[in-house]
């Protein structure tokens, strides 16, 4: 039977920095501008499509860029880095062809719908939205909304595979990464999931008013990645 | 962005205690019952683990649509990959400490994580879905076991040692992610709209877990604890009643769809 005291104590530092990885990742979610389908019709600012796969796209480009960081380093910095540089790109890329998509393709200028003037550039936003719709594209202020969070979710998604992976245990190499990896993707979903029940649809990044309301997200994401931790601590450091 | 549906509680003609029956208990029965039998009677036996797999997503999907009816403001896919999430750390957690009980110790884990979501997401967020607490747990129970199940049809057994070695590090664990979360998800996604109907849903739920339980037979094909053909071949026959059954309910559904034709004249012109 495992020393379930015994694991938890020699390995409490990690299950708090799961926890926190967790936590970044349900914060990272709110900065990310995300659409939904009326965004795919150009018809509300952001990317178009899910909440949940932006945040696991990101997360799970993190998770592998900082898994092939592991393999020449044991820097945590140099590490989170990959992580975060990892995640900014997909974001990144995501967005500048989504932009393309609807300048070229569909002929609207990219504007927000949610302030009169782009608080980065102090553009113009209002006059450019047309009839009938939440906005579209993405303006610059989305865009680098989108780049924080895309950074802050590779943190999150890299700290917790880090975590899971410096957990001591008497596993050959290769069981241990997949498991170390898949719990990994099992929190991250589930903190992807949790903030975007919480936006509800759609969000254009920190000058939307729903940005207000993560620390709710955040409050449900400690105590269920908590958890999470505590479970696959125990279950990593007991074989 | 909506999950569609009225807002309301959804019909059911079948009540989902008894469907919580019969994923929960046919489940866990399934899924013990494949690893005595091929303990006792050889590998040909571990099929069994896919039926029991096969209850499990068919509850999930019936919880998924009883939940996501109500909208949950954002996509049906996101609460069956919430699902999966649970299910996966729930999952490898019971069978690495549970030993022959694994499969309850991850059952029970899972519906744990599962309430504390649910009453957060009601509670903290605001979801204000009344079933909210009921649904998250349920689908956690659903999502592990049909990640128990099918492991165990891939591999004969439930032993943490050998799910490690021949599910884990191959990297088939997130075949059975994507394909268990996708069954729990998808019946609901595909029929959802004013004509939802809770048989052809689930009809939908058998088919994809046939598939699910064809896939989990193909990869048994590498593995000595299990036998490939009889989980193919059942799953396939399985996949071909269901899907004639939801096709049915298609027909049946769908036979008084009238055209309207296209836009009348003048509104083109005026326009």
């Amino acid at each position: 039977m495992i020393d379930i005291a015994g694991v938890l104590a020699a390995n409490f530092l990690y299950v708090i920095l799961i926890t926190l990885g967790g936590v970044l990742v349900s914060g990272s979610v709110h900065f990310v501008p995300v659409g939904g389908a009326p965004a795919a019709m150009a018809q509300a600012t952001g990317i178009g499509t899910g909440t949940v796969q932006l945040a696991a796209g990101a997360g799970l480009t993190g998770l592998v860029t900082a898994g092939a960081m592991l393999n020449v380093t044991d820097s945590i910095a140099l590490i989170l880095a990959a992580g975060m540089v990892g995640a900014m790109i997909m974001i990144g890329v995501t967005m500048m062809v989504g932009n393309l998509v609807y300048v070229y393709g569909v002929g609207v200028p990219p504007a927000s719908a949610k302030v009169d003037y782009d608080p980065i550039t102090k553009d113009r936003q209002d006059i450019y939205v047309s009839q009938g719709t939440e906005g579209h594209g993405l303006p610059t202020v989305s865009f680098v909304s989108g780049i924080i969070g895309g950074g802050l979710g590779g943190i999150g998604g890299a700290l917790v595979y880090y975590s899971l992976m410096s957990i001591a245990n008497g596993m050959a190499s290769a069981d241990f990464i997949g498991l170390a990896a898949i719990f990994a993707v099992g929190i991250f979903f589930v903190n992807a999931v949790i903030p975007s029940y919480n936006i509800g649809g759609t969000i254009e990044g920190f000058h939307d008013p729903k940005f207000k309301k993560w620390p709710k997200a955040v409050v449900t994401s400690l105590i269920v990645t908590f958890m999470c931790a505590i479970v696959s601590v125990i279950t990593i450091g007991g074989l | 962005m909506s999950a569609g549906g009225s807002g309301g509680g959804a019909a059911e003609a079948i009540p989902q205690n008894k469907l919580i029956a019969f994923g929960a208990a046919g489940g866990l029965i399934a899924i013990y019952l494949s690893y005595f039998m091929v303990q006792l009677a050889g590998p040909a036996f571990s099929f069994i683990g896919a039926l029991g797999a096969i209850c499990a997503i068919v509850w999930g999907a019936a919880a998924v649509r009883r939940v996501a009816n109500y909208g949950l403001g954002t996509g049906v896919p996101s609460i069956g990959m919430l699902s999966l999430g649970m299910g996966i750390v729930a999952a490898m957690f019971g069978l690495a400490v549970g030993g022959i009980a694994g499969p309850v110790v991850a059952f029970v884990t899972a519906m744990i994580i599962g309430l504390v979501i649910g009453i957060l997401a009601n509670r903290v967020i605001g979801m204000g879905i009344p079933i909210m607490e009921q649904s998250t747990t349920e689908i956690a129970g659903a999502g592990t076991l049909a990640i128990i199940g099918l492991s165990t049809a891939m591999t004969g057994t439930f032993m943490f040692d050998v799910i490690l070695t021949e599910i884990v590090a191959t990297g088939y664990i997130a075949l059975i992610f994507i394909v268990a979360g996708i069954a729990i998800l998808h019946p609901f996604n595909a029929n959802l709209g004013p004509d939802e109907k809770q048989d052809r849903t689930l009809s939908t739920g058998f088919e994809k877990g046939a598939i699910a339980m064809v896939m989990a037979g193909i990869v048994s094909a590498v593995s000595a604890g299990a036998s490939a053909a009889p989980t193919i071949v059942i799953g396939l026959a399985i996949w071909y009643v269901s899907f004639s059954q939801y096709w049915n309910y298609v027909l049946r559904d769908a036979y008084d769809v009238v055209g309207t034709g296209l836009l009348p004249k003048e509104e083109e012109e005026s326009e």
